[in-house]
C-alpha cells in the first residue's frame, strides 16, 4: 500500500469555500462590537477590529429584545417538544411499525399519518391559528403541540422504518415470561432505538429552535417570544443602528452555537441517519 | 395475551391518531372550507363558490409568486446540489484536517434562516456594493435587493448557502459507501477525473442525489423565513413566494378566503411534485 | 415507574390541555381590579405609551390598564381577530382598516362618550367618510392627525438663499437650482415600499378629488383619468433622488436626511422623530406639497394618525372610557404632540411642534385633505403597486392595472355601496 499524498487542490478548493462561511461570520462579530461612529464604506474599514471590545451593545440589545425571556420561551419550547417527540413519535411507530404488515387498519393509518408530510404549513396556518385560540392553546404550550403534530409523520417514518432491523424475537421473549407488552416497550425495544432517538433528538430540536412561522403565526401578539421571533419583532426599533442589530443577531445564534460545538458529532450523524433512512 | 398486545397496541395508536387528526387533518378540511368563502379572518363572511379559484387563475400577483417560487427553488436546487457535490468530493479526498472541515461546512445549516438573512441584507445594501465600487464592477455598485430583476437572486445566495451544509453532509455519506475497490478496477481501465466519477461514483451515489433533490425542492418552494427578513417580498412585488404572499395577504391583508383557495392550490402543486419526483427517482434507480 | 408514567399519556395530554385552557381563563378573573388592555399601531410612540401606562397605573386602584405598542401591530391585531381574542381598546389610524373593523362590527358605538364633545368636528367627519356605508354610530375618537408635504433642512435654504416654492413650476426650479449646486434635492427610502405612498398622497390631494375612490366604486369616473397627472408628476419628483432609491427604506433614509445629504424629505410629519434621534439639532421646518400648477388649488395632505376605538367585547364600558379621558387629558395629549410632533384632533390651546411651521396656515385654515391611500384597500398592495411604477415607469400600464385592481379587490365594497344606494337611494 502506497502512502497517499494529500490531494492539494480538494485542499485548495475547501479553504476558499470555508472564507465564504467564515467571511460573513467574522464581520457579524465584528459589527457587533463596533460603534456606529466606527461604521465606513471603505473595505479596510468594514474588515478592522473595533477599537474597544466593549458589550454594551450586547447589554442594550438584550434589554430592548428582552434576551432572557426570550431564551427561556425557546429552551422550554425546544426542550419539551424534543421529550414529547421521542416519546409520542416513537410509540406510534412501535405500533405502527409492528402491525402494519399484517393489519389494514394500521397500514391505513400509517400511510394517512405519513401522507402528512406532503402537508405544507401555508394551509394550516389560517385555520390553526384559529383553532388553536378556540381551544385556548394560542401560546407556547400549543405551539409544542403543533410541532409534535407537524414532525410526526417524518418521525413515524424513521422510527418504523428502524423497528425492521430489532428482531421480534426479542419481544417474543419477554412475552414467554409474561411480561406485559407495554412494559417490554419500555425495557426492551425504547432503550434498543437510542440511536433513533439521537436523530429524532436533532432533528427536531433544529427545526424547532429555528422556526419562525409557528410562533408568528400562534403567540404573535401574546406579549411572549421566542429568540427569533424577538428578533422579528424588535427589527424597526433598533432603527439604523446595525451594531445593536447584530448584536443582537449575535447574541441569538451564540446558544445554538455552542450546542453545536459541544454535540458536533452527534448532529451531524444525526442529521445523515434522519435523511438517509 | 394476544389480546393483551392487541390492546395496548390500540391504546397507543387512537390518541395519538385522534391527535394528529386534531391538529393536521381538521384545519385541512377548515383551510378547504375557507377556501370557499370571502372571509376576511374578522366579521360575517359570505359563501362565494368557486369565485376565489377563478380569481387565483387570473390573479397575476398569485402568478408571478408561483414563477418566482419556483424559478428560485430549481435555480437554487442545481446550484446547490452541484457546489456540494464539489465539496463532498473534497472533503472524502485525502485532505488533512478533515473533521474540523466538515464541521465547519455544516455550520451554516444549524443558523437560523431568519437571523442568517438579516446578516445578509446588510451585506447586500451596504458592503457588496462598496466591494464593487473598489473592484469597478459597475453591476454591484447598486444593492441587488433593489433591483427587480435580481433580488432573487440575492434570496437565492442565502438560501443556498444554508443548505450546501446539508446536501454536502448527505452527499459523503453517499460517498463514503463507495468502495474503493470499484475505483481500483476502474483505475486499471484508465478511469480518471471526470470520467471516473461520471461512470463510477455518481451512478452509485444515484439514491442521495435524489435524497438531496427531494429535500431541496420541497424546502425550497416554501421559503419564508428569507423572504421575511431580506426583502418582504420586493421590490416591485418581484420577490413574493407562496407562503409569504399566503401569510401576508391572508393574515394581514384581510384574505383570509382567498389566501385559503390559493393555499389549497399550494397543497396539490406539492403534492403532485413530490409524487413526481418519487416515480422519477425510483425509475432512475430502476435503471441501474 | 416509566411505564405507568407513560400509559396515560393521551390523557395527561389532554389534562394539560385542559389545565392550560383553564390557566388561560383564570387569569383575568382575580379581584375587583377591572383589567383594560390597550393595543396601539405606532410603536415609534411606545416609550410616551408606557409612561401613560404607568402613571395611569400609579393614580387608579379600581383599574390596571396595560398597553403594548407591537412592531407591525395591524397584522397582529388581525391574527387576534382572527382568533377572536380582542383587547378591550385598540389605537389605530383612520384608514381602511378601520372601514373594514366598522363593517365587521368588532368596534363599539360609543356615542354616548362625552369627549367627544371636545374632538374638532373636522375629524369626526372624516371617520364618518371611512365608513364604507353610512353606518349610525361613532365608533373611533381621534387622537391625533399628522401631515404630510415636505420637510426641508432650515439652514441649508437659508445658506443658499433658497425660497419655499408654492407650486409645481418653482418645485422644479428649485430642485434644478438645488442640483447645480451639487446638493441632492430629495431622499427617498422607497425599499419600504410603504414610503411609495407619502409623496403620493401629498400629490394626489393637490391633483385629484378628495372624493375619488367614491366616484369611481360609483363608476362615474377611472383612475386612468384622474391620477395620471399624480403619475407623470411623481416621475419628475423621481429625478430629484438618489440614483437608488429602491436601496434604501424608511430608517436609511431619515438618518441620510437627518445628516444633511439631501435638502429635502417628501414624507409626513411623523418621520420627525425618527429624524431627530439620529441628529437632534438638525433645523428642518416643512412645506405642503405644491403639486398643482396654481398654487391656490394646493391642500395640506392631513389624517388622522392615531385615534382610540373601544372594541365591542369590551366588557367594561365605563372603565375603558376612564381610561380614554386620562389619554385625552391636555397634558398627555401635549406631551404626545411634543414628543411625535402630531397635529391634535381635541380643542384647545395646544403648541404646535414648530416643523409644521410651514403647515400652520393650511391647518388654521382647515385647508386639509385626507390621505387618500386611507381609501385604499391593504390587500390591493397600492404602495407596491407604486414602486413597481417608480421601477418601470411607465404610466399607462401602471393606471390600466390599477383600474383592473380596483374593480377586483373593491367589487365586494362596491357591491355593498350599491346594495346600500339600492335601499336609501342616492346618499347625494
Amino acid at each position: 500500500m502506497i502512502e497517499k499524498k494529500t490531494n492539494i487542490s480538494a485542499m485548495t478548493v475547501l479553504i476558499l469555500g470555508l472564507a465564504t462561511i467564515a467571511l460573513p461570520l467574522y464581520l457579524t462579530v465584528v459589527i457587533a462590537f463596533k460603534q456606529p461612529s466606527e461604521m465606513t464604506n471603505s473595505i479596510s474599514g468594514i474588515l478592522s477590529l473595533p477599537k474597544t471590545w466593549s458589550l454594551n451593545n450586547f447589554k442594550e440589545a438584550m434589554e430592548i429584545t428582552d434576551f432572557w425571556h426570550s431564551l427561556r420561551n425557546s429552551l422550554l419550547i425546544t426542550g419539551l417538544s424534543v421529550v414529547l417527540s421521542i416519546t409520542v413519535h416513537s410509540l406510534m411507530g412501535y405500533a405502527l411499525g409492528r402491525n402494519k404488515a399484517k393489519s389494514k387498519f394500521y397500514s391505513f393509518v400509517y400511510l394517512f399519518i405519513v401522507s402528512g408530510m406532503f402537508v405544507p404549513f401555508a394551509i394550516l396556518m389560517m385555520p390553526l391559528a384559529k383553532q388553536t385560540a378556540e381551544l385556548g392553546l394560542a401560546n407556547w404550550f400549543g405551539v409544542i403541540i403543533l410541532y409534535v403534530v407537524f414532525y410526526m409523520p417524518m418521525n413515524v417514518l424513521l422510527y418504523s422504518g428502524y423497528l425492521v432491523n430489532i428482531p421480534m424475537a426479542l419481544e417474543e421473549a419477554a412475552k414467554v415470561d409474561g411480561t406485559s407488552t407495554w412494559r417490554t416497550y419500555w425495557k426492551i425495544i425504547f432503550p434498543i432505538m437510542k440511536p433513533m432517538h439521537a436523530t429524532v433528538a436533532v432533528l427536531t430540536a433544529l427545526a424547532v429552535w429555528n422556526d419562525v412561522m409557528t410562533p408568528l403565526v400562534i403567540m404573535a401578539g401574546s406579549g411572549e417570544n421566542t429568540l427569533p421571533l424577538a428578533q422579528l419583532n424588535f427589527q424597526s426599533q433598533f432603527g439604523t443602528n446595525y451594531n445593536l442589530a447584530f448584536a443582537s443577531y449575535l447574541l441569538s445564534l451564540i446558544p445554538i452555537l455552542i450546542f453545536y460545538v459541544i454535540c458536533q458529532k452527534q448532529i451531524l450523524n444525526g442529521v445523515v441517519n434522519g435523511a438517509v433512512k | 395475551m394476544k389480546n393483551e398486545r392487541k390492546r395496548t397496541f390500540l391504546l397507543i395508536t387512537i390518541p395519538i391518531l385522534a391527535l394528529f387528526i386534531c391538529f393536521n387533518t381538521i384545519p385541512l378540511i377548515r383551510g378547504v372550507i375557507y377556501s370557499f368563502t370571502n372571509f376576511k379572518g374578522f366579521g360575517s363572511y359570505d359563501w362565494v363558490g368557486l369565485r376565489n379559484y377563478a380569481d387565483l387563475f387570473t390573479d397575476a400577483r398569485v402568478g408571478r409568486s408561483y414563477w418566482f417560487t419556483f424559478k428560485l427553488a430549481v435555480v437554487t436546487t442545481i446550484v446547490v446540489n452541484v457546489l456540494s457535490l464539489l465539496l463532498a468530493l473534497a472533503l472524502n479526498s485525502h485532505i488533512r484536517a478533515k473533521s474540523f472541515f466538515r464541521g465547519a461546512y455544516f455550520l451554516p445549516n444549524i443558523l437560523g434562516s431568519l437571523v442568517v438573512a438579516y446578516i445578509f441584507n446588510y451585506f447586500f445594501t451596504y458592503i457588496l456594493p462598496a466591494l464593487a465600487d473598489m473592484i469597478g464592477i459597475e453591476a454591484l455598485r447598486t444593492s441587488i435587493l433593489s433591483n427587480p430583476a435580481t433580488a432573487w437572486i440575492g434570496v437565492m445566495v442565502v438560501c443556498a448557502w444554508q443548505a450546501i451544509a446539508m446536501n454536502t453532509i448527505i452527499y459523503i455519506s453517499g460517498l463514503q459507501t463507495v468502495p474503493e475497490d470499484v475505483y481500483e478496477a476502474g483505475g486499471l481501465d484508465g478511469a480518471t477525473g471526470w470520467k471516473q466519477f461520471k461512470y463510477l461514483t455518481f451512478p452509485l451515489i444515484i439514491p442521495f442525489f435524489s435524497i438531496n433533490m427531494v429535500l431541496c425542492i420541497k424546502n425550497f418552494l416554501m421559503v419564508f423565513d428569507q423572504i421575511m427578513a431580506l426583502t418582504k417580498g420586493g421590490p416591485a412585488q418581484s420577490t413574493e413566494s407562496i407562503s409569504y404572499l399566503i401569510y401576508n395577504n391572508g393574515m394581514s391583508g384581510g384574505q383570509f378566503g382567498f389566501q385559503s383557495a390559493n393555499a389549497v392550490v399550494f397543497f396539490i402543486v406539492i403534492v403532485i411534485v413530490s409524487v413526481a419526483q418519487m416515480k422519477f427517482s425510483s425509475k432512475k434507480e430502476e435503471q441501474l | 415507574m416509566k411505564s405507568r408514567n407513560g400509559k396515560y399519556l393521551g390523557v395527561v395530554l389532554c389534562g394539560v390541555t385542559a389545565a392550560a385552557m383553564l390557566s388561560g381563563c383564570g387569569s383575568e378573573a382575580n379581584s375587583n381590579v377591572t383589567e383594560i388592555e390597550i393595543v396601539q399601531y405606532k410603536p415609534e410612540a411606545a416609550n410616551y405609551f408606557t409612561m401613560v401606562e404607568e402613571e395611569f397605573n400609579a393614580t387608579h386602584d379600581d383599574i390596571h390598564l396595560t398597553i403594548s405598542s407591537p412592531n407591525d401591530a395591524m397584522t397582529i391585531l388581525k391574527t387576534r381577530f382572527i382568533r377572536e381574542d380582542y383587547p378591550d381598546i385598540i389605537g389605530i389610524g383612520g384608514d381602511i382598516n378601520y372601514s373594514y373593523f366598522v363593517d365587521a362590527e368588532i368596534l363599539m358605538d360609543i356615542s354616548d362618550y362625552a369627549g367627544l364633545a371636545n374632538i374638532n368636528q373636522g375629524y369626526l367627519d372624516i371617520d364618518e367618510s371611512l365608513e364604507l356605508v353610512p353606518t349610525d354610530g361613532i365608533f373611533a375618537v381621534p387622537y391625533v392627525a399628522n401631515a404630510a408635504g415636505i420637510l426641508y433642512n432650515r439652514d441649508m435654504f437659508e445658506e443658499h438663499g433658497w425660497e419655499i416654492p408654492t407650486n409645481w413650476a418653482e418645485l422644479n426650479a428649485l430642485c434644478e437650482t438645488i442640483q447645480a449646486e451639487g446638493i441632492l434635492p430629495f431622499y427617498f427610502g422607497f425599499k419600504d415600499t410603504w414610503t411609495c405612498l407619502a409623496p403620493w398622497n401629498s400629490m394626489a390631494v393637490d391633483l385629484a378629488p378628495a372624493d375619488a375612490t367614491k366616484q369611481v366604486n360609483r363608476g362615474e369616473t377611472n383612475f386612468a383619468t384622474e391620477y395620471r397627472e399624480v403619475s407623470e408628476k411623481y416621475l419628475t419628483l423621481l429625478q430629484y433622488g438618489p440614483d437608488d432609491p429602491f436601496a434604501y427604506g424608511y430608517n436609511d433614509a431619515c438618518t441620510a436626511f437627518a445628516r444633511g445629504e439631501s435638502a429635502m424629505y417628501p414624507i409626513g410629519s411623523y418621520a420627525a422623530p425618527q429624524i431627530l434621534s439620529v441628529n437632534p439639532d438638525l433645523n428642518m421646518d416643512s412645506f405642503v406639497m405644491p403639486a398643482n400648477d396654481s398654487a391656490d388649488a394646493n391642500t395640506l395632505n392631513s389624517g388622522i394618525d392615531l385615534q382610540f376605538s373601544v372594541l365591542a367585547e369590551c366588557p367594561n364600558k365605563e372603565a375603558a372610557y376612564e381610561v380614554l379621558d386620562f389619554l385625552y387629558e391636555d397634558v398627555n395629549l401635549q406631551k404626545y404632540i411634543d414628543a411625535q410632533t402630531a397635529i391634535p384632533c381635541k380643542k384647545g390651546d395646544f403648541a404646535l411642534p414648530t416643523i409644521l411651521d410651514g403647515m400652520t396656515e393650511y391647518i388654521a385654515s382647515g385647508n386639509m385633505t385626507d390621505y387618500p391611500d386611507h381609501y385604499y384597500p391593504s390587500e390591493m398592495a397600492v404602495d407596491a403597486q407604486i414602486q413597481t411604477f417608480l421601477l418601470k415607469k411607465d404610466v399607462d400600464a401602471f393606471l390600466q392595472k390599477f383600474d383592473t385592481d380596483w374593480l377586483r379587490y373593491n367589487r365586494d365594497i362596491i357591491r355593498l355601496v350599491q346594495e346600500y344606494e339600492r335601499q336609501h337611494g342616492n346618499a347625494d
